[in-house]
């Protein structure tokens, strides 16, 4: 079932003053599908955070429509059903961590016994409870984040909307809201991250999406983007490929990087195959082969120079 | 409603721990305090007794009456004038980036969001002026055994009046995200406008000679909240047990009060954050 469901979702920023637009979102059309974590990755103004604010409500698009939760966005009420972390979330500072998530819990709908309940195992959760009596004001940046963690899934939420979660948080706790999160999914709850720290997006995330300028780039399971074809890398003993490969030259590309390492892209698996016959024939020992791939982060970058030189 | 309760009790903490709700309670209880000197004291007692004696021209009744007044009057306003200062942030800090994304992302309604810190704020003052004028009423009523109940409807009028000026600093509070416009031009309204333009209607009037100048005068006495009408008159009227005689500036201002906040709700609703 798709839970989120955007249709040519467009916002535009006109100033006044300055007489100019922005096009923050452009016809933006999107689905996450329920019970998965989709990372959407794009550099500073690419309209990640307008993306979620317009489907909290927060903002408004200008034109098009979205759906969440197979519910119209002017109908609040699914917000019970969300969780959201902001960005630069910023908390009454009177407040202590405890009554923190009894406001917002209560505002959630939940009171009473299991209000206190939830907000003691979820203090538990992001290891906060010796924190629970002390003022936020007193709060460090990990704590902070930690706490708006907690106060994301108050009401035990189906989709949660994270924008840059680990902002400011040390890598154990990094680590510790990563589990965080694949425990939720493993709960069936669906995550919808907006993060730069694409190298934590490419361990926790089913599927990303990629935004620039307000236009969706690239979209897909993190497996399927970050493969680079058909690449491998293979290390040999006894001979090298540079003599015996050049009737291959047409079909198949190698490339030594040393060591006796080479990249070897194909363009179908017969020539893969007849390359390995060759090798053994040749009396090559094929000690390892691995089929490539690049990272989220290399192909994000890549994506995005592409995007950029389009533009220009 | 339940969500218009929470953002009330969460604005109630929210003037306590801004040291707002203790200031006034502070402000009150030393006036108590001080009242309670001046009232205790012999000669205070003996002034009042002569006058009650002699019973002609002005009698204990009245003096008792205009005694609240003295009291009452200037330190009404300066509950106004305190609470413009305290509460004009209330909306501001709601708005500020990072708190109304996450009260916008519950399942809270903005009409209710804004309500609730509307009422939210017009409840602190309310429960300082129950303090202050309650305190001065049981004062007054037990050193002269003469209780006089209508004195107690000062509270709602004194509530009012702020609740009337608040809802021009939410507006503006929505409008421009800062705490400074609405609180200059409720402090504008209060001080300057509300007064002048009763004296100008009261005393000058009849001497303008354009008719065109008239008309706006009389308009902009109806359609600007009549505080000082409400401070002046219809307060002194209720302390010296005469009861609210004119209605229309409690009609007019109650006008500008739904009129002002249905325009806040109306901009907050399709406001972008």
């Amino acid at each position: 079932m798709k839970i989120i469901e955007t249709y040519n979702l467009t916002k535009i920023y006109s100033s006044l003053r300055r007489k100019s637009s922005v096009h923050a979102l452009s016809e933006l059309n999107l689905s996450v599908e329920e019970g998965t974590i989709f990372g959407l990755l794009g550099p500073n103004g690419a309209g990640k955070t307008t993306l979620i604010k317009i489907l909290l409500s927060i903002t408004y698009p200008t034109s098009g429509s979205a759906k969440i939760l197979n519910e119209e966005l002017s109908n609040y009420l699914v917000k019970s059903k969300i969780g959201y972390l902001p960005e630069n979330h910023k908390y009454p500072p009177y407040l202590k961590g405890g009554e923190v998530l009894e406001f917002f819990g209560k505002l959630s709908g939940i009171t009473g016994v299991s209000l206190k309940k939830k907000i003691d195992e979820l203090l538990e959760m992001v290891k906060l409870t010796k924190w629970k009596k002390a003022k936020v004001k007193n709060y460090s940046k990990g704590m902070m984040q930690r706490l708006g963690l907690a106060q994301a899934l108050i009401n035990d939420p189906e989709l949660i909307f994270l924008d840059e979660p680990t902002d400011g948080v040390d890598p154990i706790g990094r680590k510790e809201i990563r589990d965080i999160l694949l425990d939720l999914k493993s709960r069936s709850k669906t995550i919808f991250l907006n993060s730069h720290l694409l190298s934590e997006v490419e361990l926790i995330t089913d599927r990303v999406g990629i935004l620039n300028k307000g236009k969706l780039l690239r979209e897909g399971a993190v497996k399927e983007l970050t493969e680079k074809g058909e690449e491998y890398k293979i290390t040999v003993e006894g001979g090298s490929l540079d003599e015996i490969t050049k009737e291959f030259i047409s079909t198949i590309v190698i490339t030594n990087t040393g060591n006796n390492i080479y990249s070897v892209k194909v363009s179908n698996m017969d020539d893969l195959n007849k390359l390995l016959d060759l090798l053994r024939k040749n009396g090559i020992i094929i000690r390892e082969m691995v089929k490539q791939k690049q990272s989220l982060e290399d192909m994000f970058i890549s994506l995005i120079k592409e995007s950029e030189k389009g533009n220009a | 409603m339940k969500n218009i309760l929470i953002m009330m009790w969460f604005t109630l903490r929210e003037a306590l721990a801004r040291k707002v709700f203790i200031f006034f309670i502070v402000i009150s209880s030393l006036v108590i305090l001080g009242m309670l000197l001046i009232l205790t004291s012999k000669s205070t007692t003996v002034i009042i007794q002569t006058f009650g004696k002699s019973g002609q021209a002005i009698g204990y009744t009245q003096v008792i009456h205009a005694l609240e007044l003295i009291i009452v009057s200037p330190l009404s306003g300066l509950c106004i004038l305190l609470a413009i200062f305290a509460s004009s942030s209330f909306v501001p800090i709601m708005l500020e980036k990072g708190n109304i994304d996450l009260l916008l992302s519950k399942p809270v309604s903005r009409i209710q969001l804004l309500l609730g810190k509307y009422f939210g704020g017009v409840l602190v003052v309310f429960l300082n002026i129950i303090f202050l004028i309650i305190g001065v009423w049981l004062l007054i009523s037990i050193k002269f055994s003469f209780w006089d109940f209508s004195f107690l409807w000062i509270i709602v009028i004194v509530t009012f009046t702020f609740a009337v000026l608040y809802s021009l600093i939410v507006l503006f509070g929505v409008m421009t995200q800062s705490s400074i416009f609405g609180m200059m031009i409720a402090y504008f309204i209060f001080i300057i406008l509300s007064p002048l333009l009763v004296l100008i209607k009261d005393k000058f009037i009849v001497f303008l000679q354009n008719g065109f100048l008239k008309d706006i005068i009389i308009g902009l006495y109806y359609i600007v909240p009549q505080t000082a009408e409400l401070m002046g008159e219809t307060v002194s009227n209720l302390t010296v047990g005469k009861g609210i005689i004119d209605f229309q500036p409690i009609l007019t201002s109650s006008a500008f009060l739904i009129i002002t906040l249905a325009l806040s709700v109306y901009l907050f609703v399709k406001k972008d954050f």
